[in-house]
Order: structure tokens, then C-alpha cells, then sequence
């Protein structure tokens, strides 16, 4: 007999901080049993920053609940506000990345979960805020982007960190997300849903720009997250204004794959989030839905989540009703999904405080 | 210091280190005396500017300290957990006006027995807050209970949920309407410890004495155990009573089990009290201590006085003991200012105003103390509670007063709590929810909180926006855009400056920009820089809506383009198009005149082209006849040389002829 299941809605704990959280990441593991995230946290009561690494306790294990609770184990002061932030695995050590307010890249590296070292720090590569890092993958080499139209990589070296400014466009274009592809190859988006793809070995401007005249005066916005799979190097993800997720496949340049906004216009898509920002976006590595054979030869966009500024969290894929695992009264800010173990995912909320989710 | 009209002096935080000083430059040199500004800054600082001589050269001639001021109150509650209830009540507020607006609009229908009445939906609004004033007092029964301890040492309860859940028990739940008495005796039970440093309390003593139990031999020897039972049971707190009642030396296991052995015991005392039950007690300690806890039961003023420390014990006991069936706010009322007077509240303390103002049945009062003493919170939110199903509080409440500036104090609350949302960084988000409920002056000041948030900052910016697309506010939406695209620009951002005055549709700034733009293009094809213009030029192909004057940049990067197509001089169809495109610029009234001369410079490879003429006559007259408007600009006094060679001039010139020669012959 066939059982349509109702898909479970995940577990959801909600952790007030009393601090408003710029960024959270998951922490690549640093034990086998140990599970950590790494929060930049804003005190507006006495004005300061710090960069945390908190551990994730379930505070009564024999207890039928399983509630979560977050414990700081170790902190690092920022020069200034926290504007973006990530994390890597380095030779089995957690490597994170901070990118500040004023412009500056920093390195830190958790020797364990109670100390975070800085290795280093890049002061003032960009004039004004750093809009975003991006980490490349089990490297210690980061690229940022900022509205002054920088675009910086800045690299962990023996002899600590160092910069190198590989495009400057002075102004003329700013950027607001930033993405590897591959050790040598990263993508970048800014205004008018523009996408840049770059190649480090060519340098002197974009290699490729995506035509960004397909929202035909419906609208237009910023792209805000760029994520791009390991396994299709090719199609670059980004979401941004008016509720908008888009994939820019290399191979087909005339059309984005748009999988939600209003940017379509003919109704017959789906919109995940009412013309609001969407934040952030991943690809979501939870495959063990009953159609993840399906993703593997085909064509067809991965699923991919989504946060916004009306308070969603939510599951998209092509053709398909968006899934909502979160529903709040305010700003969902950012998320990450965890590599280890993907049906976890962490986010910060607009009212200081983080939520966790576990997905059955 | 208390002021004669009842304000009082705030202290200054005494934090460990001194606030920040920052030193005031200025260069004024007469003699000048010593002056003092004060203005509000974020949140609760408070800025105090000093100007002063400089004594020496050296020294700056004044200071600016911000200091941040205590919350007043005795900071039962930090900033942070205010924040976090701020934003847990967003959601319950928002519901119950929205459901007000749709419940007003539905009972004007039919008033059907299956809706639920008003003040059921105002319960489920006071539960979601009380949930969020801290966890309800948990009764955690551990396995193996301590016979030692008979209070349990609970998280410390705040007055701000004492006062909620008053207002609640006594406005809100119709259910406990009559049954005030005993909610209130329970009340206290949870809330007594509150007034220990204000009287004393009952609480106090009952944890006083559990401290000292283990220093104590024979129990029942000491007063203080007899003291403390009469206490307890002069205020209804049975099982701590029959937890002490078990720690008696003559106790057996089994004899006092549950509430109800105690009363099967208690009717065995009453029973016993003529009985010879009094000749064969020996111990005398046991006997006095026995006989006190009968005159508590039969109510003995004289007893219940000793044994309560604050009215409000003596008050409960009342209810207990002396007139159980107490029914009616007025008998309640006049109860209360009789125990008043037997206990005289030596100091006061935040709960009383509140009590008495209830009690008292004056709204105003009601509203006016929790005010006072809780906050702007606590009157915007609670205002809901007082309402709730009384017609008259609502009357009162919702009239719109001359004194106030046409506003009713519901109103003036919401908006003073609004004030104070807007004020910090984190919270300002959430004030638009309580001044939308506003009707009278809500819009404005919305508007004018929207136009203060900063631009810089491109997220910051874009909650913003939302904010008032939410609440359709497209002007100030578009208004703000165009600050951002001002302020983008003028700090060397050209393209987020370009972008932000496009989603505006300012065409007026960005033609004025577009005249400054125009300088610093690169003119000439071979010119490196000009790729460094193709990501803006893209960003202004993204929109159709009107680039003002930047338009002419597309145009001529599309020409550009087309000239580079040509390449080695042999494609026929695209050295036709760059014609038509050349054209179009030519023509176009929005193409500066500096261009002119450059865009047929490089044009010259189209003039000379080789198999035949691309323009035909009337095209190379139409720019035959703009080479001479620019001749003729030239002797114009204000003219801006352009930084081109003259003959270049001379060489479109003739090609211009040229080709104006072949066009004749060819037609």
C-alpha cells in the first residue's frame, strides 16, 4: 500500500544572544565528537565586536529532551565589525576568515576549540566595508569584494598573510558577493544582477560578465550570495533582491535558470519570499530526498536554500513548491549548512539570537 | 534628590571605568567663557559638550563625554533581556490589532455564539507576553525530596510579571472574575519573595530559618518554628506548613501524607480544642505553638497581625481566614485600606501603586503607576489589557483629548514607546509595528524615523526599504534612494551612485551626473581606460527605466563595439550598422558636444570607405553641418578647448568632402 508521507518539519532550537549576530558558521570538526560553530557577535551596549567559538551541548544527554544550548569556548576581538565570515578545513585545522567593516581581511586558525589564533591580517585592502570573503576550498587563500569596486586576494603564507590587489575597478562597479569555483577561478555579483566570472591566471578584468538585460524593466536588485557546486563547476548560483534566485550556466548565456522572483512575471514559477532580500543562498548538500537520482545526470538545478529578510528558510528547487523550514517575524540574516552532517543547519537571526535546525 | 513635581535626579551608571573623553579643537581666540551643551545621542547616552579656553597652546579647548544614563528602576532588567521582550512582543501585538480590526468589522455582523468574545483573544495576547517576562515558577519535583527543605529557592520572579499577571487576573480573565480572592492568595504565593527587601516577608522568614535548620537540635523547642508555621499557614501555604508540621519531634511516617490528611487533621484539632487533648500535651512549646495556629484558623486579628510582616500578607490571610467569601472589587477595596491601616507600608515599593490602583478600580491610576514604575513597555502593552471587554476603560482610554494634542493616551503610549524603539540601533526596526497602529500622528513620525536610518550601509539601506515598501510608503521609499545614490556618489562609488538614483528614477541628478561622467570617459576608441567603463555600462543596459543623460554612454560603447567589428576593413554589414548607430548618436540632443568631434575621429575609417560611399548626401550634411556648429562654438567665449589635436579637425573635414563628393556622384 503506498503512504504519502508528510515530510517532518525539522527540529528547531532558538538561542538568544543578546547581542546582534553578524555572521555564523559552522566550525570544520576539530574532535570526532565535538560539534562547534563560529558566531561574530555585535555588543551595541558597549559598542564592540568579537569573533566566538561556541559549542553546541545538548545540556541534559539523558534527558528525553534534546535541547541545544551554545557555550563560548574562545574569543577573538576584531578591529571593527564583523561583515563577513568563513570557515575551512586546512591540514585538519579549522582556518576561519574575517572580513570587517573598515576594510580589513583577517586569518584566524582554531588550534583547538579554545584558542583562536590570528595568523594574520590585511588592514584596510578596501575603502570602506568589505562586502564579502569567500575561502577556496581546503586552502588558505581568500578573495574579497567590496562597493569601492576592489576585488583583493589575500593569501596565507609562511610568512603570514599578504595581499595582492587583482582589480580595481575605482568605483565604477561595486561588488557584493564573491564565490571560488576552483583554486583559480571565482565568481563575483554586484548591482543590476550583474555576475562576473574571473580567472586568477587572466588578469585585467572579468573573463566572462553575464548579460543581465533579461529582467526586462520588471525589476532589478543586487546579488547579495553566490554559491557554486563542487560538482558543477560551470553553473553559478546567486540570490539577492525582490525575492530572486538565479543560476548563470557558463554554457548558455542568454538565459538565467530562474528558480524564484518576480523577475519571471508570467506567474507560473514559484516564489519562494515576497520580494524580499534574499541573503544568502547554498546549494543543499541534504540530498536523501527521494528524487536525489534524479540530480545526477540530468540537467536539472540542484536543490538550494534560501534565507530572507521576511523571516524564511526554505527549500527550492526547479518546477517545484518551495519548502519552508522556517518561518520567523524577522530578518533571517544568514545560515550554513552543516558539511558533516547536512541535515543540520545554523542561522542567525535579526533579533539577536541564533537558531539551529535539525532536519529529520 | 525627589523634585517637588515628583521627578527625581537619575544616577549615572557607576561602571568601573570613566566613559571616553574626546578632545574639541577650535581655534576661536577671544576671551571666552566657559560653556556647557547637553544633547541625546544613541540610545540612552546622553552627549555633554564643554567649551573652554584653551589655557596653552598645547591643550585642546574642550571635551565631549557621552555618558550613558541608568534605565531608572532598580535594573531588575538589563537592556539586553528588554530588547529580547521588545521583540517577542512584536508578533502578539501585531495579531491582536489585526484581529481587533477584523473582530470590530465581524461583530458589527452578527454577533455569533461560536466567535470567541473579545477578552479570550486578549488572553491568548497576555499569555504570549507573560511567557516572554520569564519561566513560569517551576515546581521541579526532584526524585528524592530533601525533608529539610520546605522552600524551594526558585529563579527570582520579576515585578514586571507581578504586575502583568495582576493586571491580567484582575482586567483580562473573565473566568477569574469571581474567584479574585483565591487567585490573588496564589498570587502572592508566587510573588511574595518580591517584597522581602521592601517589609520583610513571610517568604524571607520560611528561608531564613530553613538555613538555620541544620544548627537546630530539638526543633520544637526553638519559637521560631512555631513562628514560622503560623506564618505560613496565616497566608495558605498548606504544604510548607505540612512539611514543617513533619519535622516535629513526635512526627510518625505516614501520619501527615497529603492536603488531605492535613485536613482531616486539622478537623481533629478543632475537635481537640475542648478536648483533654490540651491536658495530656506536655510539651509547652507544642501547646502555645498549637493553640496559635488555631487562632490564625479562627481568624484572631491579634494573631494574624504577627504572624503576616506586610499588608498584603495580613491581607491574604484575611481572605483566608476572617472573611472568606469576599466577593466584588468594593469589598475588596475597602478590605485592603483596612489592612492598610492595621500595617502601615513603612516604604513603598514599585507593585503597590499598581495593586491599589486596581483594587481602587481607577484605570488612569492603573495605567498612570505601571507607566511609571515599569516603562514604556509596560504601558503600550498592558493599555491592551485594560481594555479588555470594559467599555468603559475603553472609553477612557481610546478618547482623544484636546490636552494631549488630539491624541488619546492609548495613542500617546504607543507612541512614546515607539520614541523609544526608534532610539537604538537594533530596535528601531520594530517600532513601524506600533506606530502603524497609530492613527493620528503614527505616519509621520514613520516617515521621519525612515528618512533618520543611515545609508551608507548597503543592508541597513535595504531593511529600510522594506520597511516602507511594507507599508507602501513609495515616495519616501524613492527619496531615500536618492540619498543613497548622492551619497554613493559622492564618495567616489560611481556605479552604486548610478544604481541607486536609476531605482529612484531621478533623471534630474542623473543627467547632472551624466555631465560629470562624460569628463572622465575615455574618448578615443584605443583608449585602455574605456573598459574599465564597460561594468557601469552594463548596469545602466539592465534597466529600462530612463538612464537620463547616461543613456548616451550605451549608445556609445554599442558604437564602439561595431567600429571594433570592422576590424581590417572588409565587413560591409557592420560598417553599415556603425553608420546607423553614428548616426544616431549624431542626431541624439542628449550626445555632449565634446563627443562630437572625437565620435567622428574615429569615425574616419567609415568616411573613407573603400568600395563605396557608407553616408549618402543628406547623412554628411547632417554632420558637415555639426563640424561647423562646433567651428562656430569655438569663438564663443566660454568654449572648453577640447584636448584635441586641431588637425584632426582638418582630417574629418576633408573626408567629410570627400565622401559628400562620392555620395553625389553615386546618386
Amino acid at each position: 500500500m503506498a503512504v504519502t508521507q508528510l515530510p517532518r518539519p525539522p527540529e528547531v532550537y532558538k538561542l538568544p544572544q543578546y547581542k546582534y549576530v553578524d555572521a555564523v558558521r559552522w566550525l570544520p570538526p576539530i574532535s570526532a565528537l565535538d560539534r562547534h560553530a563560529v558566531l561574530a557577535l555585535f555588543d551595541s551596549d558597549g559598542g564592540s565586536s568579537t569573533v566566538e567559538i561556541h559549542s553546541l551541548l545538548n545540556p541534559n544527554p539523558d534527558a528525553s529532551s534534546t535541547a541545544k544550548s551554545l557555550t563560548t569556548l574562545a574569543a577573538w576581538t576584531p578591529p571593527s565589525r564583523v561583515s563577513s565570515l568563513k570557515t575551512t578545513n586546512l591540514g585538519h585545522r579549522p582556518f576561519i576568515a574575517v572580513s570587517t567593516v573598515d576594510g580589513s581581511v583577517h586569518v584566524l586558525a582554531a588550534q583547538n576549540a579554545h584558542s583562536l589564533v590570528e595568523m594574520g591580517a590585511a588592514p584596510r585592502v578596501h575603502a570602506g566595508p568589505v562586502s564579502c570573503i569567500d575561502l577556496v576550498e581546503g586552502g588558505a587563500e581568500c578573495v574579497s569584494v567590496g562597493e569601492d569596486g576592489r576585488v583583493n586576494l589575500v593569501s596565507l603564507g609562511d610568512s603570514g598573510v599578504s595581499s595582492f590587489r587583482f582589480f580595481d575597478s575605482n568605483g565604477l562597479v561595486s561588488y557584493s558577493a564573491a564565490r571560488w569555483a576552483s583554486p583559480n577561478e571565482f565568481a563575483t555579483g554586484g548591482l543590476g544582477f550583474g555576475l562576473q566570472w574571473w580567472d586568477r591566471r587572466k588578469p585585467g578584468g572579468p573573463v566572462s560578465q553575464f548579460k543581465c538585460n533579461w529582467t526586462q524593466g520588471r525589476a532589478s536588485g543586487i546579488v547579495h550570495s553566490i554559491d557554486i557546486h563542487p560538482s558543477r563547476k560551470h553553473t553559478c548560483l546567486a540570490g539577492g533582491s525582490s525575492g530572486t534566485i538565479f543560476a548563470w550556466d557558463l554554457r548558455w548565456q542568454q538565459q538565467p535558470i530562474i528558480l524564484s522572483g518576480v523577475v519571471m512575471g508570467d506567474g507560473s514559477k514559484h516564489s519562494v519570499s515576497d520580494s524580499s532580500e534574499v541573503w544568502e543562498v547554498q546549494y543543499d548538500r541534504d540530498v536523501k530526498s527521494s528524487n536525489a537520482s534524479n540530480f545526477s545526470s540530468s540537467s536539472r538545478m540542484l536543490p538550494v536554500m534560501m534565507c530572507s529578510e521576511d523571516g524564511i528558510l526554505a527549500v527550492v528547487e526547479e518546477d517545484e513548491e518551495p519548502v519552508e523550514l522556517l518561518a520567523e517575524p524577522c530578518a533571517i540574516n544568514s545560515f550554513d549548512i552543516d558539511k558533516q552532517n547536512p541535515s543540520d543547519v545554523i542561522c542567525s537571526l535579526e533579533w539577536e539570537s541564533v537558531a539551529i535546525l535539525t532536519r529529520p | 534628590m525627589p523634585e517637588p513635581d515628583g521627578g527625581e535626579l537619575g544616577p549615572l551608571s557607576s561602571s568601573p571605568t570613566p566613559p571616553p573623553s574626546y578632545p574639541l579643537r577650535h581655534s576661536l581666540r577671544s576671551p571666552l567663557s566657559p560653556r556647557v551643551s547637553l544633547c541625546w545621542c544613541r540610545g540612552n547616552s546622553l552627549r555633554v559638550s564643554l567649551f573652554s579656553q584653551p589655557a596653552s597652546e598645547v591643550e585642546f579647548g574642550g571635551e565631549v563625554v557621552e555618558l550613558k544614563l541608568n534605565d531608572g528602576g532598580d535594573g531588575e532588567i538589563s537592556n539586553a533581556q528588554w530588547r529580547r521582550i521588545a521583540y517577542g512582543s512584536v508578533s502578539p501585538f501585531a495579531m491582536l490589532q489585526s484581529r481587533r480590526n477584523s473582530f470590530s468589522s465581524l461583530s458589527k455582523i452578527n454577533s455569533s455564539p461560536y466567535h470567541l468574545e473579545w477578552w479570550e483573544y486578549v488572553m491568548e495576547y497576555s499569555k504570549d507576553i507573560n511567557s516572554l517576562l520569564g519561566n513560569p515558577k517551576s515546581s521541579k519535583n526532584s526524585l528524592i525530596e530533601d525533608p529539610k527543605t520546605f522552600v524551594q529557592k526558585s529563579e527570582e520572579p520579576t515585578c514586571l510579571k507581578a504586575a502583568w499577571e495582576l493586571m491580567e487576573m484582575f482586567y483580562a480573565d473573565k473566568l477569574s472574575q469571581p474567584w479574585l480572592p483565591e487567585r490573588l492568595v496564589d498570587w502572592l504565593a508566587d510573588y511574595d519573595s518580591l517584597f522581602a527587601r521592601a517589609y520583610g516577608t513571610v517568604y524571607s522568614k520560611l528561608l531564613n530559618f530553613q538555613n538555620e535548620l541544620i544548627n537546630l537540635q530539638v526543633i520544637e523547642d526553638d519559637p521560631r518554628y512555631w513562628e514560622v508555621i503560623a506564618s505560613a499557614l496565616a497566608v495558605g501555604w498548606l504544604e510548607i506548613v505540612v512539611k514543617l508540621l513533619r519535622l516535629h519531634g513526635s512526627y510518625q511516617l505516614d501520619q501527615l501524607s497529603n492536603r488531605e490528611a492535613w485536613e482531616k487533621w486539622r478537623g481533629q484539632i478543632n475537635k481537640l480544642d475542648c478536648s483533654a487533648f490540651w491536658i495530656q500535651c506536655h510539651h509547652v512549646q507544642t501547646r502555645e505553638g498549637l493553640r496559635n495556629l488555631l487562632q490564625i484558623m479562627l481568624g484572631n486579628m491579634s494573631s494574624l497581625s504577627a504572624a503576616t510582616s506586610h499588608w498584603l500578607e495580613l491581607y491574604i490571610s484575611h481572605f483566608l481566614y476572617v472573611r472568606p467569601f469576599t466577593a466584588g472589587l468594593e469589598s475588596m477595596y475597602s478590605l485592603a485600606q483596612r489592612c492598610i491601616q492595621l500595617k502601615p507600608m513603612s516604604n513603598s515599593h514599585k507593585l503597590m501603586g499598581v495593586m491599589i490602583g486596581i483594587l481602587g478600580e481607577n484605570t488612569e491610576v492603573v495605567l498612570a503607576e505601571s507607566s511609571k514604575e515599569f516603562g514604556p513597555w509596560m504601558a503600550a502593552h498592558a493599555i491592551e489589557l485594560l481594555t479588555a471587554g470594559s467599555d468603559e476603560a475603553e472609553a477612557l482610554l481610546r478618547e482623544e483629548r484636546y490636552s494631549l494634542g488630539e491624541i488619546s493616551l492609548e495613542e500617546l503610549h504607543r507612541l512614546v514607546y515607539a520614541q523609544v524603539l526608534s532610539s537604538h540601533a537594533l530596535s528601531w526596526q520594530i517600532a513601524p509595528v506600533y506606530l502603524s497602529s497609530c492613527l493620528k500622528q503614527g505616519m509621520g513620525l514613520l516617515e521621519i524615523l525612515l528618512y533618520r536610518q543611515p545609508v551608507p550601509h548597503k543592508e541597513l539601506l535595504l531593511k529600510n526599504l522594506e520597511i516602507c515598501r511594507l507599508y507602501e510608503l513609495d515616495d519616501i521609499s524613492s527619496n531615500i534612494m536618492k540619498m543613497a545614490g548622492v551619497h554613493h556618489w559622492k564618495h567616489g562609488r560611481k556605479g552604486s551612485g548610478v544604481y541607486w538614483l536609476q531605482q529612484a528614477q531621478d533623471e534630474f541628478r542623473l543627467n547632472k551626473i551624466a555631465q560629470l561622467l562624460f569628463g572622465s570617459v575615455g574618448k578615443s576608441i584605443s583608449d585602455e581606460s574605456f573598459k574599465q567603463w564597460e561594468g557601469l555600462i552594463e548596469l545602466l543596459h539592465s534597466e529600462s527605466k530612463a538612464a537620463g543623460g547616461l543613456e548616451f554612454l550605451l549608445k556609445y560603447r554599442d558604437f564602439k563595439r561595431l567600429l571594433q567589428q570592422i576590424g581590417d576593413g572588409k565587413n560591409d554589414v557592420a560598417a553599415q550598422q556603425a553608420v546607423e548607430s553614428l548616426m544616431l548618436l549624431m542626431k541624439n540632443p542628449s550626445t555632449p558636444q565634446r563627443f562630437w568631434l572625437p565620435l567622428l575621429n574615429d569615425s574616419l575609417k567609415l568616411l573613407n570607405w573603400q568600395d563605396r560611399p557608407l553616408l549618402n548626401v543628406s547623412q554628411t550634411n547632417l554632420l558637415l553641418n555639426k563640424l561647423q556648429e562646433l567651428s562656430i562654438a569655438r569663438l564663443r567665449p566660454h568654449f572648453v578647448k577640447p584636448d584635441f589635436p586641431m588637425e584632426a579637425l582638418n582630417s574629418v573635414r576633408l573626408s567629410l568632402a570627400t565622401n559628400l563628393g562620392r555620395a553625389i556622384l553615386e546618386e
